[in-house]
């Protein structure tokens, strides 16, 4: 397992640096650099003051100069300034991380709470109409865009219930009911959209184990259907979710984006999607490295538990 | 000699295999209800695109300033929007960004996931090792992230879109066919057609590649339904479609947004037309699997 674990870990490595050459090419492919880019969209700015930000900026040293420099600003945990807001990235991303966190856990057990139930009853009641409606959730899970059902959410709940929920950002420390508030629906939209592919996955795994010998021989005992079911069959089927969850992480990621446009959240994704729209640079590569590095991370740890917690994996 | 046994082992197997494909797709659309919607659904967005101009009974482009926001009547049965454009007109002509960049984007990943998984599963080495580190470092950023950051470099338009979409669907692509290389090399026949001394260019062409294109299809058109809803993305968060081009992500977020409680109309339709065309090819990727996975087979 140690083994393993350590073997995992030099994996991740190359790819996270290679990742973070492909991030800083793709920001450097742009015909002319992103100032003059910027410029140009900005209006008529000297060829001195030009001259002057690409110096401050470190645009005018060469490509390997100003990776390394870029790279050990990331390792340092100072990226830099924004070229929009001149504030710190830092400083920006402390504000937008703890409402991505927020926002993905609460989507995460949301998801999770409406996704393994239905999966399971699915599989018990193979076939029947329980099962066809369970699916039918799941398929339009998939298909239904998160910004559209967002934004009928938010008509619909303005329509029916003539409430809007209160737009912005509380911290949680600050004001609990609001901070839920305004979290409710746009973790429920993110979470049903999870839940697509976590109850397809539950579904055909329980329906997998329920064919074991092993359920085989506890029906046979004379369990009662619940426990051969939930003790049985249950703790099982639920070890390969683990890595279809880990699987979603990039989707609960790249879902947040547009959420947190949509409900106002100012979040990571909304952070890079403003940086996008500004063509600020500096924090459109470091959000997208950061979120590669997390989500590199995070699917390391899934993996870890998933040897954890089925001790027949041996790896070699 | 080596040509002619590799031909006669084409005559032999590709043209049955492909027989018995259709065959089992043709009876898993007709059997099963689910096959048969999603064969419909895009049936329907595949004509609607064709035939845009006949179907659109306005110009979807001409505003009409006097009849604007008018709710669904039978003279505009969508409506209309902010400044007086038909809604239907304008989701009609939508069908065809969504369907071309679709084509587009996942035939240009398709190819490109292709060609380099047949490269890395049938010479494997260092190449193998090389090209699938890129590929992981590619994947290890959500796909939406990566083409947010291609169309922030390149400028949001239609093209870029489709260009950043392809670039997500190589990685995953490229992995598929990888695996399904590497157990068709396990083959006899391969190993025959090396021992006859047939060209490697050849191999992988006739005796590989029959062997990967139902994964290849399969994992299209799971693509394809995919790529609708990415170019929807980015078109609504304003970084695809530029206006006054009628996308659907474009119609939801530039007026669809803007006026949801007094024209819901306005979010709801363009939003339906997304659903239900990835909702089309997201079923249709399952049926291709179901009928031509056997070992798929048994949980359905």
């Amino acid at each position: 397992m140690y083994k393993y674990a350590i073997r995992r870990l030099a994996l991740a490595i190359p790819v996270l640096l290679l990742s973070s050459l492909i991030v800083f090419g793709l920001m450097r492919v742009m015909p002319g650099d992103a100032l003059t880019a910027l410029m140009a969209e900005s209006g008529n700015v000297g060829e001195r003051e030009l001259a002057k930000l690409r110096k401050d900026l470190g645009l005018d040293r060469p490509y390997y100069e100003q990776y390394l420099i870029w790279l050990w600003q990331m390792v340092s945990l100072n990226p830099g300034d924004s070229i929009f807001t001149n504030e710190p990235i830092a400083v920006a991303l402390k504000k937008a991380i703890p409402v991505t966190f927020e926002l993905a856990t609460l989507a995460m057990i949301l998801g999770l709470a409406i996704a393994v139930p239905i999966g399971v009853i699915s599989a018990i009641r193979q076939d029947t109409p329980a099962d066809y409606a369970g699916r039918v959730v799941a398929v339009s899970g998939l298909s239904l865009p998160d910004f559209w059902l967002g934004t009928l959410v938010i008509t619909f709940a303005a329509i029916w219930f003539r409430w809007i929920p209160p737009l912005g950002y509380t911290s949680f420390w600050e004001s609990p009911t609001r901070n839920l508030q305004q979290f409710l629906l746009p973790a429920a939209v993110l979470g049903f959209r999870l839940s697509a592919a976590t109850m397809r996955m539950t579904r055909s795994t329980v329906l997998e184990v329920l064919r074991e010998d092993y359920v085989r021989t506890a029906w046979a005992k004379g369990l009662a259907g619940r426990i051969v079911v939930y003790k049985h069959a249950l703790k099982n089927a639920l070890i390969p979710v683990v890595t279809i969850v880990g699987g979603q992480l990039g989707t609960l990621l790249a879902g947040a984006v547009v959420v947190e446009t949509i409900f106002a959240l100012p979040g990571m994704g909304r952070l890079t999607v403003e940086a996008i729209l500004f063509r600020d640079y500096p924090v459109v590569q470091t959000n997208v490295m950061l979120v590669a590095a997390i989500l590199v991370t995070l699917n390391l740890l899934v993996d870890l538990t998933y040897a954890w917690l089925d001790p027949r994996i041996h790896y070699q | 000699m080596a040509t002619a046994t590799a031909r006669a082992a084409d005559f032999e197997v590709a043209p049955t295999v492909a027989l018995s494909r259709t065959r089992a797709l043709w009876a898993a659309i007709r059997r099963k209800p689910l096959g048969a919607a999603s064969a419909t659904l895009i049936g329907l967005l595949v004509l609607t695109a064709i035939f845009a101009d006949v179907l659109a009974p306005y110009d979807p482009l001409a505003a009409q300033p006097e009849i604007r926001l008018a709710p669904p009547s039978r003279a505009h049965l969508f409506g209309t929007d902010d400044i007086g454009r038909d809604v239907l007109s304008r989701i009609i002509y939508g069908s065809r960004i969504s369907l071309w960049v679709g084509l587009l984007a996942v035939g240009i990943g398709t190819i490109a996931g292709m060609i380099i998984g047949l490269a890395c599963g049938y010479w494997e080495g260092r190449l193998d090792m090389i090209l699938q580190r890129i590929m992981d470092a590619v994947q290890a950023i959500p796909g939406l992230m990566l083409a947010l950051a291609i169309v922030s470099v390149l400028k949001p338009s239609t093209t870029n879109a489709m260009l950043a979409i392809a670039v997500v669907i190589i990685p995953g692509n490229s992995r598929i066919v990888r695996a399904a290389v590497l157990s068709a090399k396990q083959n006899r026949y391969v190993e025959a057609a090396e021992a006859l001394g047939c060209r490697q260019l050849h191999i992988l062409g006739s005796h590989i590649l029959p062997n990967v294109t139902a994964p290849i299809l399969i994992i299209a058109s799971i693509w394809f339904g995919n790529a609708i809803l990415i170019e929807a993305t980015l078109s609504f968060l304003g970084l695809g479609t530029q206006p006054p081009t009628p996308s659907w992500g474009l119609m939801l977020s530039s007026t669809g947004r803007a006026f949801m409680e007094q024209a819901p109309w306005l979010a709801i339709f363009p939003g339906l037309a997304i659903s239900l065309a990835v909702l089309g090819f997201n079923l249709f990727g399952d049926t291709l699997r179901d009928a031509w996975d056997p070992k798929l087979r048994r949980n359905r």
